[in-house]
């Protein structure tokens, strides 16, 4: 079976086409991300409690709801939802700086107690504040180090230029994720920013393999322009870039949808992720590239030909 | 059929071997996450002093934090080093459900010490100081008793030197008294003892007060002379006076310690997440098998083939480190699936141009590997400097799926380039006349 067999799609003379859904991505996020000041974070990230709550029957959300804010001092219940299907209830409540941890427990359990339901405490997690501050402080030190060591190792391996490019492609994938989380109003929790770190690698991932052929096809050397070269290359590997993240999309989903509710956060960041970054390592990596090639050539040219044509 | 061919074969039915062997031999150990207990983080308050100096002072709240929770009876909960401050603490409690008794057992710095009482009771501090007329005597200091339930304290006058402290105790047990008055009762060194019988001799018939962590749990007036053992009474209840026994025992902290993290998953939770990820699993790896027979044809089951042995070989590795499988783990072995299937792609995408641009099976297979092996090494490595920055400033969860990933990226590289040629290069071995490939091109 094969679904491209000696293609000539022109994707780098018609970038505009796909480069503005993409603007469109961003802008919107950007603007959700505004509005809502800043990405939703987990309670990992803030302090405060979270708690899986299984009961029996159907949880009653509201009398949860009004049981813990009462009941809790200074705290304000985040989510209570019902994961589908099961009678599971997620509670996560954020702390105001100084709340007692140690008692908190006791407290959220007699608060469940009073909604008259049975109910056992599956996992229960207390975080205090610092330690969000320090985990936020973490993500963002293993972001910034793992795209500047991609740029590195890049720029070494094949051009500065390849390097920037593909970071910026990366960013792109990353920002357009975390404002379609936002847009979807999802949290950001620990496993998800381990979701968006391995995004970030699988988007360089598909960039590289098309850079890979673009450098390959200049090294043969034939006499064709550094557009023909990028388009040739981006269509050379299309099949395998379409199969790849077909086959690596249906893993995302089979963790979406059977992973439970622990990886439902981190499976999306990767179906959206996987989605995106095939989709800028075509329309998004090679156009930067391309424009970056073209305007040094114009400059080298400006430079140089006032010097050729006085020689003629 | 050549010798290179067979040597390359065997080799790899031998890592196979080792594998399984390595496999049966070692089992997984699966995090607090997947079978559930309780983990904490603690801070050690550690003031003043060199760097060296707060580090040995951590260390030894350490060891003395793993010897409290042997002596409590857990003996698979490791207390280990955590975070980049240097002065925190993970302490991992399998099994445990409800963390309060250990938080209370961990976090009390276990100080006793035991003074003869100068003056007292007092109702408040206030009273005190006036009985002094706002100075106290130069050698005197007031402590207070253990609240009880109604916050009410008592406040004693006590000499400033203890008689005897916590270093002085031999061992330390519950006694076995009625449990409505549960006790604590100790034996002291022999110095100690000897130090002990002088005191109370000349002390009869006054109070004294037994202190720990600057409260006074009780004053007994002493009725007789006592040697080597003493009890201490003051404990609500009979498990108090067991994690009292055994914070004596273990040793005070020489820093207080305070609880800034817990976490409890319950077993039925983590046997739930483990089926979810088995589930996600199968599914998943099912999918792509079909996909790639069905697209790929013959060399779709060479890509099965090469993605088995690389799910042992991780599972095998993994075992080898002695790493702990968690859930974002699986996660990781799930996306290492992913990226498996897309080395054996890339492979047979260039394999498949070969052979459309006119060579011949042998050659468009030789330059298909060779070709796509360049990249799969850039793919690769850059893979592997996101997974270290997460492993160094990751947490303990992000770390294991890092770890994770770079295995399985190892493993991968290794199946999809070594193994998945030795299946076609076999296919090859076994035609006669023109030698073709089956993979999934249209004649």
């Amino acid at each position: 079976m094969e679904f491209f067999k000696n293609t000539h799609f022109d994707f780098a003379g018609r970038k505009w086409w796909f480069i503005l859904p993409s603007l469109v991505f961003l802008l919107a996020g950007t603007a959700s991300l505004i509005i809502k000041q800043g990405p939703r974070y987990g309670i990992e990230f803030r302090g405060g409690a979270l708690m899986d709550v299984l009961w029996d029957g159907t949880p009653p959300i509201e009398r949860i709801r009004a049981a813990v804010s009462e009941r809790v001092n200074g705290a304000s219940v985040l989510a209570a939802h019902d994961l589908s299907g099961s009678n599971e209830v997620l509670i996560s409540v954020q702390l105001t700086s100084g709340g007692d941890l140690t008692s908190l427990r006791q407290t959220i359990r007699e608060a469940l107690s009073s909604t008259g339901a049975t109910f056992s405490i599956r996992s229960f997690e207390v975080i205090g504040p610092e330690v969000g501050a320090d985990l936020r402080r973490q993500a963002l030190l293993a972001t910034g180090g793992a795209s500047g060591g991609m740029l590195l190792y890049l720029g070494w391996r094949f051009r500065l230029r390849y390097g920037v490019a593909a970071v910026i492609a990366m960013l792109h994938d990353a920002f357009i994720t975390l404002g379609l989380f936002s847009l979807l109003d999802q949290e950001i929790s620990l496993t998800v920013v381990a979701a968006f770190l391995t995004l970030i690698g699988y988007s360089m991932n598909d960039t590289i393999v098309v850079f890979d052929r673009i450098r390959e096809n200049l090294r043969t050397g034939t006499r064709e322009s550094f557009i023909d070269t990028v388009n040739r290359s981006i269509n050379q590997t299309l099949s395998r870039t379409v199969l790849t993240s077909g086959l690596t999309l249906i893993t995302a989903l089979s963790l979406f949808f059977f992973g439970g509710p622990v990886l439902r956060g981190f499976s999306l960041a990767l179906v959206i992720g996987i989605v995106v970054g095939t989709f800028s390592s075509i329309f998004v990596a090679s156009p930067i590239l391309l424009a970056w090639e073209n305007t040094a050539a114009r400059w080298t040219e400006s430079r140089i030909s006032p010097q050729t044509r006085g020689a003629q | 059929m050549n010798r290179g061919l067979l040597q390359r074969a065997g080799f790899i039915v031998a890592l196979i071997l080792v594998s399984a062997f390595v496999l049966t031999r070692i089992p997984l150990r699966l995090g607090l996450d997947l079978r559930g207990g309780a983990s904490l983080i603690l801070r050690v308050k550690v003031q003043g002093g060199s760097i060296a100096e707060q580090r040995e002072v951590v260390e030894q709240t350490r060891q003395i934090l793993v010897r409290r929770i042997n002596a409590y009876g857990l003996s698979e909960a490791p207390v280990q080093p955590y975070g980049s401050r240097g002065n925190e603490l993970l302490v991992q409690l399998p099994g445990v459900n409800d963390p309060g008794r250990m938080r209370n057992l961990l976090q009390s710095r276990a100080v006793l010490e035991w003074y003869s009482v100068e003056a007292g009771p007092f109702a408040d501090r206030s009273e005190a100081m006036a009985q002094y007329s706002g100075v106290l005597p130069a050698d005197g200091k007031l402590i207070a008793t253990r609240p009880v339930r109604d916050g009410e304290q008592t406040w004693y006058l006590v000499n400033n030197h203890p008689v005897i402290r916590g270093t002085d105790l031999r061992d330390a047990r519950v006694g076995a008294a009625n449990p409505q008055e549960p006790v604590t009762t100790f034996t002291l060194t022999q110095d100690a003892a000897i130090r002990f019988e002088q005191y109370t001799r000349a002390h009869i018939n006054q109070r004294s007060a037994i202190v720990l962590d600057d409260e006074i749990l009780s004053a007994p007036v002493i009725e007789d002379v006592i040697r080597d053992s003493g009890q201490i009474r003051g404990a609500r209840t009979v498990a108090e006076a067991q994690d009292l026994a055994i914070d004596l025992k273990s040793g005070a902290l020489p820093a207080a310690v305070e609880v800034i993290q817990e976490k409890v998953v319950e077993a039925s939770l983590g046997a739930d997440s483990i089926r979810h990820g088995m589930q996600a699993a199968v599914a998943g790896v099912g999918a792509v098998v079909a996909a790639m027979l069905i697209y790929y044809r013959w060399a779709g089951a060479n890509a099965t083939l090469a993605l088995a042995l690389n799910g042992v070989l991780l599972l095998a590795a993994l075992a080898c480190f002695g790493a702990v499988l968690t859930l974002p783990g699986i996660a990781g072995v799930v996306l290492t699936i992913g990226m498996a299937v897309d080395s054996n792609v890339l492979i047979f995408e260039r394999i498949r141009e070969e052979v459309r641009a006119g060579k011949t099976a042998v050659s468009a297979l030789a330059s298909g590997f060779s070709k796509a092996f360049a990249t799969l090494v850039d793919t690769h490595v850059t893979t592997v400097v996101s997974c270290a920055f997460l492993f160094f400033f990751g947490t303990p969860a992000v770390q294991g799926f890092a770890a994770t990933l770079v295995i399985g990226l190892i493993t991968n590289l290794f199946t999809s380039v070594c193994v998945s040629r030795v299946a076609f290069d076999w296919e090859l071995s076994r035609q006669k006349g023109r030698r073709e490939l089956s993979i999934g091109l249209a004649q």
